[in-house]
C-alpha cells in the first residue's frame, strides 16, 4: 500500500546524484522519489548505474554530488550505519550472510541483544523469541538454530528480509532479489515483499528479470548509462512493453 | 538416539579419542600411567603448550593464523626475565609477572595492529613478527637467566595440596574463552568474522576491530605460556617455547578447529591440549626417543585431520535438513 507522509513528502528523494569513479561516469545526475510502502524497481543492463545508486542510498557508496533528502530533510549517508539509523537495510544479492552462524545469529548480526551492560553477555531468549516471532510472519519454516549454510537460497533470503522487519526498516532495498531462485523460490521472496509493502516499508528492487517481480512493483525506472531514461507505473505498462522499451533503448 | 545426542558426540569427539588413548597406555604402560599424579603431571606439563593452543584456536576461528606465538612467549619471557633478574634485580617476583604478560600482549597488539588496521595477510604479518621475536630474544639475552625470585617462578612451578596452580590458571582462562566465545557479543562477532567477513563487515560489525582484539589476547596467552614455561624450567632461557607453534596449531586442529575458521571451539581445543599430553606422556614412559614421538605426533596429527573430515561430514548429515528446499 502505497502511502506518503505528512504534506506528500516522500520518503526518500534523491536530486541530481552524480556518482564518478576516477574517469568513468557512473551516475548523471538522477533524480528519484519514493513513498512509504511502495515498491519501485530500478531496471536496465549492466553498467546502467543501478546497482551504484542503491549503494550510495545504503550508505556503501559515496555520492560525487546531489542531495538525499529524507522524511524531507537533507541528510548524508557516509556508512551502512548511518543508513541503518535511519532505517534504510538492503539485503544484498550475496544476502550478507555468516553460513555457519545460525538463523537467529544472522537475524542479529551486528545487533546482537544484550544483557549486563558492557559485559554484552548475548541474551539469546530473547533474541530467539523475536526471530521467532518474525520468521512466523514471514511463514519460514526455518529454526532459529539452524545454521544459515542449512537453509535453500529463498529461505536465506528469508533471514536476510526477516532482519529488516525486525528492525522495522522504512526503506529496504533488495539487490537481484530473485536471481538463482526456483520457482518456489521466487513466489516465497515476492511474499515478502508483499508482506513488507503491507508493513508501509518501502521497497526498491534492482533486478534484471523484471518479469518476474512484475506484480508487486508499483513503479518502473529504467536506467541506462547512468541516467533514467524512462519511468512507468505498472497499470501504464507490462512486461512486454518494458521489454520492447529495454530492447529498443539499449539496441 | 536423538539429534543433540548425535551432535555432542560429534563435537566431542576429541574426548572420546582422549579416553581411548589413555585406556591404550594404561595397557601398554602398566605401571604408572593410571595414576593421579601422572594425570596431574600430563595437564601440568599440557599448560605450557595448552595457552598456545588456546592463543592459535582464536587466530583460526578468525580465518587467520598467528605464527609468532611461541616466539612471543619466549620473548616476553627474556624481556621480564632480564628487567628482573639483570637490569632491576631488586623488584618484587610479581612485577616481573606483570611485565611477561604485558610484553606478551603488546607484541600480540603489533600482530593486531598489522593484520586488523593495516590488513596484512595474518601469515605474513606473523611470519614477519615470528623472525622478529626469535631474534629479538637472542638480541636481548643469549644464554640462560637464573638467579629469579621464586614469586616470578612461582605461577609455573607452585602447587596447591600438590597439584601446580599452572593448572588452575590454565583451566580457568580455557573456561573464560570459552565464554567468551559461546556467550558474548565479542564471540559472535568472532565467529562472524572468521565465518564471512565481507559479511560481518555489511552488517556493520567492525572485523579490523574484532582481529585486533584477538591478536592481543592471543599475545596475552603468549606471556602466559612463557611464564608457564620459566616456571617449569626454573630459569629463563633464550630458547624458552622455540618452535612450539607448530605444535599448538597441530592441537588447535587436533580439536577440530577449522582453518578456514568460523568453526572450532574452545572446548575442542582444551581435547587437542590434553590429547598432545597424554601422546607426550605415553610415549616418553614408553620409552620412545624424542625422534619417533615427534615422527608419530605427525602421523597422530594426519589421523586427526581425517577423523575431523569425517566428523564434519557426519555433523552435516545429521544438521541437514530433510525438507524445505527451495
Amino acid at each position: 500500500m502505497v502511502n506518503t507522509l505528512e504534506n506528500g513528502i516522500p520518503l526518500l528523494a534523491a536530486e541530481r546524484i552524480e556518482k564518478w569513479y576516477g574517469k568513468i561516469h557512473a551516475l548523471r545526475g538522477i533524480d528519484v522519489v519514493i513513498h512509504p510502502g511502495e515498491a519501485l524497481a530500478l531496471i536496465g543492463d549492466n553498467g546502467a548505474g543501478k546497482s551504484t545508486f542503491a549503494k550510495i542510498v545504503a550508505g556503501v557508496e559515496q555520492k560525487t554530488s546531489g542531495r538525499l533528502l529524507w522524511k524531507g530533510k537533507e541528510v548524508d549517508i557516509s556508512s551502512i550505519k548511518q543508513a541503518r539509523n535511519l532505517g534504510i537495510e538492503t539485503v544484498y544479492q550475496e544476502q550478507a550472510l555468516a553460513p555457519q552462524l545460525t538463523v537467529m545469529q544472522n537475524i542479529f548480526l551486528g545487533r546482537t541483544e544484550t544483557k549486563f551492560g558492557i559485559l554484552g553477555i548475548l541474551d539469546n531468549k530473547k533474541m530467539a523469541e523475536a526471530a521467532r516471532r518474525v520468521l512466523d510472519e514471514l511463514g519460514l519454516a526455518v529454526g532459529v538454530n539452524q545454521e544459515v549454510r542449512f537453509c535453500s537460497g529463498g529461505e536465506q533470503q528469508g533471514v536476510a528480509v526477516a532482519r529488516a522487519i525486525l528492525f522495522k526498516a522504512n526503506l529496504v532495498i533488495l539487490d537481484e532479489p530473485t536471481r538463482a531462485l526456483s520457482t518456489r523460490g521466487v513466489e516465497r521472496i515476492l511474499q515478502f515483499i508483499r508482506s513488507m509493502k503491507n508493513e508501509g516499508i518501502a521497497v526498491i528492487l534492482i533486478s534484471h528479470v523484471f518479469p518476474q517481480i512484475f506484480p508487486i512493483t508499483d513503479r518502473f525506472m529504467f536506467m541506462s548509462r547512468g541516467q533514467v531514461i524512462a519511468e512507468k507505473r505498472r497499470e501504464e505498462t507490462s512486461p512486454e512493453d518494458l521489454s520492447r522499451m529495454i530492447i529498443q533503448k539499449t539496441a | 538416539m536423538n539429534t543433540r545426542a548425535k551432535i555432542f558426540v560429534v563435537d566431542n569427539f576429541i574426548w572420546f579419542i582422549n579416553v581411548g588413548l589413555y585406556l591404550l597406555f594404561i595397557i601398554l604402560v602398566p605401571t604408572g600411567f593410571l595414576t593421579l599424579h601422572n594425570v596431574e603431571f600430563i595437564l601440568y606439563v599440557s599448560s605450557m603448550i595448552g595457552f598456545l593452543v588456546l592463543g592459535e584456536a582464536l587466530a583460526l576461528i578468525t580465518g587467520g593464523m598467528d605464527l609468532s606465538l611461541a616466539e612471543n612467549a619466549g620473548l616476553s619471557a627474556v624481556v621480564g626475565g632480564f628487567i628482573i633478574g639483570v637490569m632491576a634485580s631488586g623488584l618484587p617476583g610479581w612485577v616481573g609477572v606483570i611485565i611477561v604478560l604485558a610484553t606478551g600482549t603488546a607484541l600480540g597488539a603489533v600482530n593486531g595492529i598489522l593484520v586488523g588496521k593495516l590488513r596484512y595477510n595474518p601469515f605474513l604479518a606473523t611470519l614477519g613478527t615470528f623472525l622478529v621475536f626469535d631474534w629479538g630474544t637472542f638480541w636481548i639475552r643469549r644464554g640462560a637467566i637464573v638467579r629469579l625470585p621464586a614469586s616470578f617462578l612461582a605461577p609455573g612451578s607452585a602447587t596447591v595440596g600438590g597439584v601446580h596452580i599452572a593448572i588452575f590458571i590454565f583451566l580457568a582462562m580455557a573456561i573464560l574463552l570459552h565464554f567468551i566465545l559461546r556467550y558474548t557479543r565479542f564471540g559472535v562477532r568472532t565467529y562472524a568474522s572468521g565465518d564471512n567477513p565481507r559479511a560481518a563487515t555489511m552488517m556493520g560489525i567492525n572485523v579490523g576491530n574484532t582481529l585486533f582484539w584477538i591478536y592481543t589476547l592471543c599475545g596475552l596467552l603468549a606471556g602466559f605460556s612463557g611464564l608457564m614455561y620459566v616456571g617449569y624450567i626454573g630459569v629463563v632461557t633464550s630458547l624458552i617455547a622455540q618452535n612450539q607453534v607448530f605444535n599448538a596449531m597441530a592441537g588447535a586442529v587436533l580439536g577440530g578447529i577449522s582453518l578456514r575458521g568460523g568453526r572450532g571451539s574452545i572446548m575442542g581445543a582444551l581435547g587437542g591440549v590434553v590429547l598432545l599430553g597424554i601422546l607426550d606422556a605415553g610415549l616418553t614412559m614408553l620409552n620412545v626417543s624424542p625422534e619417533i614421538r615427534g615422527v608419530l605426533t605427525g602421523l597422530v596429527l594426519l589421523v586427526a585431520v581425517m577423523i575431523n573430515m569425517v566428523t564434519a561430514r557426519l555433523r552435516d548429515r545429521i544438521l541437514m535438513p530433510s525438507s524445505g528446499q527451495d
